[in-house]
C-alpha cells in the first residue's frame, strides 16, 4: 500500500442554496490511480475540481471540510492556486487544446512557471512531455500545426502532454475517454498505466470497465455522497454496500 | 382535407413564401440600384474641372516682380494687371460691360493660378506662357452639359455673348475637362468650382483617428473586465442594460451632451476635430463594447479552464488565451462602430461643425469641416456646381465606409479562429 498524497475530510461543497457533496472522507494514495464511478450529478466531477480548486471559478460554489496534500490544507485562503494548480495537472471530458500550434500548447505551462529558460530546455520539456504522453511519435514533425488539426484522441493526449509539461504531482482526470473511440480509448489506458509510476491519478469514469482496467483503487459516489471505497477488485467482486452492487451489475444508474 | 390536397397546400404555401422572399429582394436591390444611380449620375463629373487653355504675358512692365525674386516677393506682389491683360486678349470686347462678362468666364482663382505658375517657372518674365486656367463654375457646368442652352437670355447665367465666345473657344480645342485637383485638395468656397473637401477630409481624419484613440481602449478593457472579472450582481446587470440603452441612444443627444459639457462648461474650442472626435467616442464606445463582449463570451470556457489548469492566472489566461481569440470579432466591431462615427451628421452640427471652414485644419483644434457636414452644407446651395460636389462628397464617403466594412469581414474571415 502507497504513502497517501491526498486525504479529504468531511468535505462539502454547495452551489448555491444545493449541496453537491455530502461529507465526502476520501484519501486518494500516491503513484496510484483511483478511479471514480457513480451515476451523473453524483459529484464525482465536483470532488476532483475541488482537488485543484477549479470550483473557485464558479462564484455561487462554497467548500468547507478540508483537502490535505502532503499534510496541507490546500482550501486554505492564503494558498496561493497558481502553485497548487502547477502541482496539480488536470485532463477535461472533452479535449480543450489552445488553438495554437503543437509546441505552443505544451511549452505554455512551462513558460508562465519560468521553468525552461532557454529554447533548448523548453524544446526538451516539450519532448520528454510529449513522449511521456505517447504522442511524440505522431507529430514530431509537425510540431508548429495547430494543436486542433488533430484527432480526438491525439487532441486529448496533446491535453495529457500539456498537463504533464509543468511536472505536477497529481493528475486529474474528469473523464478523459467519454468523447474518444475504443482504440483512442486503449490508448489512454495504456498511457496511464504508464504514467502511474510517475504520477499520483485521479480518474472520473463512466465505463465500469475502464476502472476495472486501469484502477488500484475504486470510490462509488452517489447523490453527492461517497458510499464505498476501496480496493479496485474488493469493489467490483465483492462489495459491502447494496447500493454498490446494484449500479456495478447495472440495475441502475 | 384529404392527404393530398394538404400536401398541395404545404407546397404552395412554400412556393408563395419564396416569392416573397425574392420579391423584397428584387425591391431592396432596386432602390439600392436607384440610388447609386442618382448620385453616380450627379456627382461623377465633379471629378472633372473645365479649363480654358489661355495665353498669359508676363509683361515686365504690368508686373511688380523680375525674374528671380524672393519667394515672399512673388507671394506678396500683385499679378491684378498681367491677369486682367492677358484674359482680355482671349476674345476682342466693346466696353465695360462685355469685358466683366469675358473676366466672368474665369474663376475667380486665375490670378493665384498665374502666380502660382510665375512661382514655380521664376525665370518668365517677359515670355507668352499658355496656361491652362481653371473656368468659372458656369462655363464649367455649360461645359459638362449641366445647363440648358435653349432658354431666353434673360432666365440663363450665362449671357449671349459670353455663349458667343465659349462656341469659339471650343471651335479652337482650347477647352478642356482636366482631373479635378481642386476638389481634393482646396477646403469649402463660395465659388463652386473652387471648392473641395480637402477641408472636410482632414477633418473628419482627426475626428475618427480621436474617436478611435478614446473609444478602443476604454471599451476594450471594459468589455474585458465586465466579461472576465467583474462579479456577476445587480450592479453589472444594470451596468448591462445601460451600455445596451446607450447604443440605441440618437446620436443628436450626444451632441446636445457635447455642447452642454465639453463646449459650454469646459469651453473647448468650438467646430473642432477634438471635439468632435470626443463626441463622435462617447456614441461609439457603447457600439463598440457590444460586439466586443460578444466576442468574448463566444470563446468557448473550456479554453479558460485549459489555461487555469496547468497554473495560469486569472489575468493569464484572459490575456494569454481569450483576447487573442477575441481579438478579430473586436475589431471588426469597432471598424463598424467607425464607420458609422464617420458617417454621424447630427452630433457635429450640434457642436459647430456646420460652420463654414475655408481652411484646412492642420491640427485637431482648428476649426474644420468634416465629410457628413460638408454633404449637408452643398446639400442647401443652389448653385449647380454644389448638386454635383454634393454628390460627388457621398460617393466619397460611401467609398470610405464600403472599404472599412470590407475590411472588417475579412478581418474576421482571416484571423477566426475555429475550435470544434
Amino acid at each position: 500500500m502507497n504513502e497517501i498524497k491526498i486525504k479529504s475530510k468531511n468535505l462539502n461543497v454547495f452551489y448555491g442554496e444545493k449541496q453537491a457533496l455530502f461529507d465526502v472522507n476520501l484519501d486518494l494514495n500516491e503513484k496510484e490511480v483511483t478511479a471514480l464511478i457513480g451515476p451523473s450529478g453524483c459529484g464525482k466531477s465536483t470532488f476532483i475540481r475541488c482537488i485543484n480548486r477549479m470550483n473557485d471559478v464558479i462564484d455561487i460554489c462554497k467548500v468547507s471540510g478540508s483537502i490535505e496534500m502532503d499534510g496541507i490544507d490546500i482550501n486554505d485562503k492564503n494558498l496561493d492556486v497558481v502553485s497548487l494548480r502547477e502541482r496539480v495537472g488536470m485532463v477535461f471530458q472533452k479535449p480543450n487544446p489552445f488553438p495554437k500550434s503543437i509546441y505552443d500548447n505544451v511549452s505554455y505551462g512551462p513558460n508562465i512557471h519560468g521553468k525552461g529558460e532557454t529554447k533548448s530546455e523548453l524544446d526538451e520539456i516539450v519532448e520528454n512531455s510529449l513522449k511521456k504522453a505517447a504522442l511524440w511519435e505522431e507529430v514530431k514533425d509537425r510540431l508548429d500545426e495547430p494543436g486542433t488539426s488533430l484527432s480526438g484522441g491525439q487532441q486529448q493526449r496533446l491535453c495529457i502532454a500539456r498537463a504533464i509539461s509543468v511536472n505536477p504531482e497529481v493528475i486529474l482526470m474528469d473523464e478523459p475517454c467519454s468523447a474518444l473511440d475504443p482504440i483512442a480509448t486503449a490508448k489512454i489506458e495504456e498511457l496511464i498505466d504508464e504514467l502511474k509510476k510517475t504520477y499520483t491519478i485521479v480518474i472520473v469514469t463512466h465505463s465500469m470497465a475502464q476502472a476495472v482496467r486501469v484502477s488500484q483503487k475504486t470510490g462509488f459516489f452517489h447523490l453527492g455522497k461517497l458510499i464505498e471505497v476501496g480496493k479496485t477488485e474488493k469493489i467490483f467482486k465483492n462489495p459491502d454496500n447494496k447500493m454498490t452492487q446494484d449500479y456495478i451489475t447495472g440495475r441502475f444508474g | 382535407m384529404t392527404k393530398e390536397q394538404r400536401l398541395i397546400k404545404r407546397h404552395r404555401a412554400e412556393k408563395r413564401f419564396k416569392f416573397y422572399g425574392l420579391f423584397s429582394i428584387f425591391l431592396a436591390l432596386l432602390f439600392v440600384l436607384i440610388l447609386v444611380n442618382n448620385i453616380f449620375s450627379k456627382g461623377s463629373s465633379a471629378f472633372m474641372k473645365t479649363v480654358i487653355k489661355t495665353e498669359i504675358f508676363y509683361d515686365q512692365e504690368l508686373m511688380e516682380v523680375e525674374n528671380g525674386a524672393s519667394r515672399e516677393d512673388i507671394l506678396d506682389a500683385d499679378f491684378f494687371d498681367v491677369t486682367i491683360e492677358s484674359l482680355l486678349k482671349v476674345y476682342p470686347t466693346n466696353g465695360l460691360e462685355e469685358e466683366k462678362q469675358l473676366i466672368n468666364l474665369f474663376s475667380t482663382d486665375a490670378e493665384i493660378e498665374i502666380k502660382l505658375n510665375f512661382l514655380e517657372n521664376n525665370n518668365i518674365a517677359g515670355q507668352k506662357i499658355i496656361l491652362e486656367i481653371t473656368a468659372s463654375d458656369d462655363i464649367d457646368q455649360l461645359h459638362k452639359g449641366n445647363y440648358p442652352r435653349d432658354l431666353p437670355e434673360e432666365r440663363r447665367r450665362i449671357s449671349d455673348f459670353q455663349l458667343k465666345i465659349f462656341d469659339k473657344l471650343v471651335d479652337e480645342g482650347k477647352i478642356e475637362k482636366n482631373f479635378n485637383n481642386y476638389y481634393f485638395n482646396k477646403g469649402d468656397s463660395r465659388d463652386p468650382e473652387l471648392a473641395g473637401i480637402g477641408g472636410a477630409l482632414v477633418g473628419s481624419f482627426y475626428s475618427i483617428l480621436i474617436c478611435l484613440l478614446l473609444s478602443f481602449p476604454i471599451a476594450v478593457l471594459a468589455s474585458i473586465y465586465l466579461e472576465e472579472f467583474a462579479p456577476k450582481n445587480k450592479i453589472t446587470d444594470f451596468i448591462e442594460i445601460n451600455i445596451n440603452n446607450l447604443a440605441a441612444v440618437p446620436s443628436i443627444v450626444y451632441g446636445l451632451l457635447a455642447l452642454q459639457i465639453l463646449l459650454s462648461t469646459l469651453h473647448m474650442p468650438r467646430s473642432t476635430p477634438l471635439v468632435a472626435g470626443i463626441t463622435l467616442a462617447l456614441m461609439t464606445l457603447p457600439r463598440i463594447i457590444i460586439p466586443c463582449r460578444a466576442s468574448l463570451k463566444a470563446v468557448p470556457p473550456s479554453i479558460r479552464e485549459g489555461a487555469l489548469a496547468v497554473g495560469a492566472s486569472k489575468f493569464q489566461s484572459v490575456f494569454h488565451h481569450v483576447v487573442p481569440l477575441a481579438l478579430p470579432g473586436t475589431l471588426s466591431g469597432t471598424i463598424i462602430g467607425l464607420a458609422q462615427a464617420l458617417g454621424e451628421t447630427a452630433p457635429l452640427i450640434l457642436i459647430g461643425m456646420v460652420a463654414f471652414v475655408v481652411d484646412i485644419p492642420t491640427s485637431p483644434v482648428d476649426p474644420s469641416a468634416s465629410l457628413p457636414v460638408q454633404v449637408y452644407l452643398w446639400s442647401e446651395s443652389a448653385e449647380r456646381g454644389f448638386v454635383e460636389k454634393t454628390s460627388a462628397t457621398i460617393m466619397i464617403l460611401l467609398s470610405f465606409l464600403i472599404v472599412m466594412n470590407f475590411l472588417a469581414v475579412y478581418l474576421r474571415q482571416k484571423f477566426e479562429k475555429r475550435w470544434n
